[in-house]
């Protein structure tokens, strides 16, 4: 990329940066230390020859600011802290600032808003070992409610008034998608939205955006295939939230089985708390297996209203809305009728893609165990807790993959490139390349026992989402490095 | 047919309960000539009381009448400390006053009480009725309870209103301020009592909707405040039994789009029904001549 390249604007680009990704630079072309250069991307330059007459010079800082750079630039790992340099916003000599938007208040907090407590505690366990290329990993995490035009506004103040690197877990679904175009936009690295929705493997319109998780789509198709093999007389009732989680639940579920199964589909807005009418629908049309694709107080709150109307289905809740502990303290104040006490989702269906608190032989609990104990917060290890770490886990790994000195777009580069072969908790692999940006490939179902705990029914089972086949995973399960921190190499 | 009478019967209790909201507000409009939107977290407020109370170990009846009595005492400190100095002002200063309470009470709350979501029994069972083959009535025990909850306070505040000397001068304080003070009545007091009253019954809505929704947070009134806004509008703000058939009638509404259409449109379809009666009515379904202001 020669300089006069960046030198050049079209008004036009700007409006274009939203949508095409800017071109990857490698360590021998790209301007070490460069701060303020905004390369343009592949279509935008495109666009600039076009439109020759229509550019005009800039007053944007071209690259080179920094004479005695140091080399490295983005992609290599060697080097010390001497060699540490400020790239883009948020990434300084000795810190990168990592945010976030949760459900801190509101219907959807509870669970979720531990997830950022959990993510705290492993920054804090890797920055007290060093951080990565010396630098110090900062979390700052805001509440939006779970209300979209709040999200649009924290997003708004973290990436444009605290200037933060990249984001890191931002939740929801909805929410999330009302900040897409403004990171996007501006560039900055989405990683590891906490919601399953399709929508974020989609590198064409969202080239800075990736999911973490199994996406309901595949997720769908596992619990339709479970069903379809496992429970052939099941009358099946769905009970969705209704967003693109529902929707793209449905789907899934919809493609093993067929419309004569699934008697009745009902859904709820997130915020109304009277389900009185759905779950009485569900009632009146036979249904005997519920479906439940909901966030975790609506899995309380279904329960609470199908013993008001004396409805005993058998439930499958997707992993989103399953958190026995969670579920459990919810319901246990309402335990003296029909629900029990101990256990109120006992016998529940569900799917689980990381390990779960309740299995304390399992390596990584154990790490996270530790490192949760370490940080000295408040509450005990929960699911969401380990889903925070998990995260951030998969973010240590990707700004090792970076190199030293990353731009945002080196952060990108590097997910894109070595993300596929992140080894880390979760039980399947990612499925990061260039061309695809989902997360997680699949996930186990199990059933869940009185103590909370869950039981395995099927293996590990990996797909994809459309038309791709349900296979048994066939690798190794993970492990987790001696010191608890992830050791990848830096790319290029 | 089953799914009908389950969805108008559950509708009568959830639009009673509207009504008990809408009735706190038509109480503060009659005697100030303000719609107060702080008391959707004035409600939630003393809610929180209870749930804190009832956390310790207090039975909920106790719990009640201490939330019903801070509402009293909430009501009254607002009045005189806050809304006071601007009765009388231009009516925008009211209501900016009365939305900034709003926001400020709610962030007490939160602050006090912490902003995770609180189960809340209800003190009866809410089990629904089933007759004869799994037949379900969309009654419950709690049900009951809040119907005659919402009708004994309905009963309490006709009588009052209407055969005590103290109604009688709420009443002259609300229509007439100078008329009412020439003729002897205390009106700071009766205007403090009425902001008190009707904080009571907000009170009241707050701990029936509590037992309801089954989950409270400090914000777990705001969609209640605009039903209940809209049940207030739809009698007329000024008819306490406009109030009652107000909330009914949105009650039975909002129960039907839930069940025949789709819950997402619930807001939309209170306030298209708020549009369309003020379109043919344009004081509510219960107003008076508007000559009746003094």
């Amino acid at each position: 990329m020669s300089r006069h390249h960046e030198t050049v604007i079209s008004p036009v680009a700007g409006i274009h940066r939203r949508r095409a990704r800017r071109i990857p630079q490698s360590p021998g072309q790209s301007c070490p230390g460069n701060t303020q250069g905004e390369p343009l991307t592949r279509n935008s330059r495109r666009l600039v020859s076009f439109l020759a007459a229509a550019t005009i010079a800039s007053t944007l800082a071209a690259c080179g600011g920094d004479d005695d750079g140091g080399g490295g630039g983005g992609g290599g790992g060697g080097g010390t802290a001497e060699d540490n340099e400020a790239t883009d916003p948020g990434m300084t000599e000795d810190t990168v600032l990592i945010g976030a938007h949760y459900p801190l208040t509101g219907p959807a907090a509870p669970g979720y808003s531990e997830i950022p407590t959990g993510v705290q505690a492993y920054f804090d366990y890797v920055n007290a070992n060093g951080g990565v290329y010396d630098r110090q990993i900062e979390w700052r995490y805001l509440d939006d409610g779970y209300n979209p035009t709040n999200t649009g506004q924290v997003v708004n103040q973290l990436v444009l008034e605290d200037e933060i690197f990249a984001m890191m877990g931002g939740l929801g679904t909805a929410t999330h998608n009302a900040a897409l175009d403004l990171l996007n936009g501006e560039g900055v690295p989405d990683f590891f939205v906490a919601s399953g929705s399709s929508l974020w493997d989609n590198p064409e319109e969202n080239p800075y955006t990736f999911g973490w998780q199994t996406d309901y789509e595949s997720e769908g198709k596992i619990i339709g295939q479970y069903i379809a093999e496992n429970l052939p007389d099941a009358k099946v009732g769905l009970f969705l939230q209704d967003d693109d989680f529902g929707e793209d639940g449905e789907r899934g579920v919809r493609q093993y089985l067929d419309d004569d199964q699934i008697v009745e589909v009902q859904t709820y807005t997130s915020g109304n708390t009277d389900l009185g009418a759905q779950i009485s629908a569900l009632q009146a049309s036979g249904a005997d297996f519920v479906v439940g694709f909901n966030t975790p107080i609506y899995t309380a709150l279904a329960r609470i209203t199908a013993q008001q109307l004396g409805y005993d289905p058998e439930w499958f809740v997707s992993n989103v809305g399953s958190d026995p502990q969670l579920v459990g303290s919810l319901l246990e104040r309402f335990s003296q009728g029909a629900i029990s006490g101990s256990a109120p989702l006992e016998g529940t269906y569900t799917t689980d893609y990381l390990p779960t608190v309740d299995e304390v032989d399992n390596p990584w609990v154990q790490l996270f165990q530790q490192v949760w104990e370490e940080s000295g917060q408040e509450g005990e290890l929960t699911n969401f807790r380990i889903y925070g770490m998990s995260q951030a886990y998969t973010m240590v790994q990707a700004l090792q993959a970076a190199g030293r000195n990353p731009t945002r777009d080196d952060l990108v580069e590097a997910l894109e490139e070595a993300g596929g072969d992140f080894q880390g908790p979760a039980l399947a692999p990612f499925r990061y390349s260039a061309d695809r940006h989902a997360g997680i490939s699949g996930m186990a179902v199990s059933r869940i026992n009185a103590d909370g705990s869950g039981e395995a029914l099927t293996p590990v089972l990996v797909t994809d989402v459309g038309d791709a086949e349900i296979e048994e995973f066939d690798g190794e399960a993970s492990t987790p490095p001696e010191n608890g921190i992830p050791d990848e190499e830096a790319i290029g | 047919m089953e799914q009908f009478l389950f969805l108008s019967l559950s509708g009568v209790i959830d639009g009673l309960v509207y009504a008990a909201f809408a009735l706190a507000l038509v109480l503060i409009w009659r005697s100030t000539r303000i719609v107060n939107f702080a008391q959707g977290s004035m409600a939630a407020a003393t809610t929180f009381i209870a749930v804190a109370l009832i956390d310790n170990g207090l039975s909920y009846w106790l719990a009640l009448v201490v939330a019903l009595l801070s509402g009293l005492v909430l009501g009254a400190v607002i009045e005189r400390v806050v809304v006071r100095p601007v009765e009388g002002g231009p009516e925008l200063n009211a209501v900016i006053v009365t939305l900034g309470l709003f926001i400020a009470i709610q962030g007490a709350v939160a602050l006090i009480f912490g902003v995770d979501q609180r189960a809340f029994v209800p003190p009866v069972s809410n089990r629904f009725f089933q007759v004869g083959d799994g037949f379900t009535l969309g009654l419950s025990n709690n049900g009951l309870y809040t119907l005659a909850a919402v009708l004994i306070t309905m009963v309490l505040l006709i009588v009052l209103f209407r055969y005590t000397r103290v109604g009688l001068a709420m009443r002259a304080s609300a229509f007439g301020q100078e008329v009412a003070r020439l003729l002897g009545v205390r009106v700071g007091r009766m205007l403090t009592l009425g902001w008190a009253l009707a904080a009571v019954v907000g009170s009241l809505a707050g701990i029936l909707i509590a037992g309801d929704v089954a989950f409270i947070s400090p914000n777990f009134m705001d969609t209640l405040i605009v039903f209940g806004f809209v049940a207030a509008v739809l009698g007329g703000l000024d008819s306490p039994i406009g109030a009652v058939v107000g909330g009914l009638l949105l009650g039975l509404a909002l129960n039907y789009v839930r069940g025949y259409l789709d819950d997402s449109l619930l807001g939309m379809a209170a306030l298209v029904i708020l549009v369309v009666v003020l379109l043919v009515r344009p004081g509510g379904l219960f107003s008076t001549t508007p000559a009746r202001r003094a």
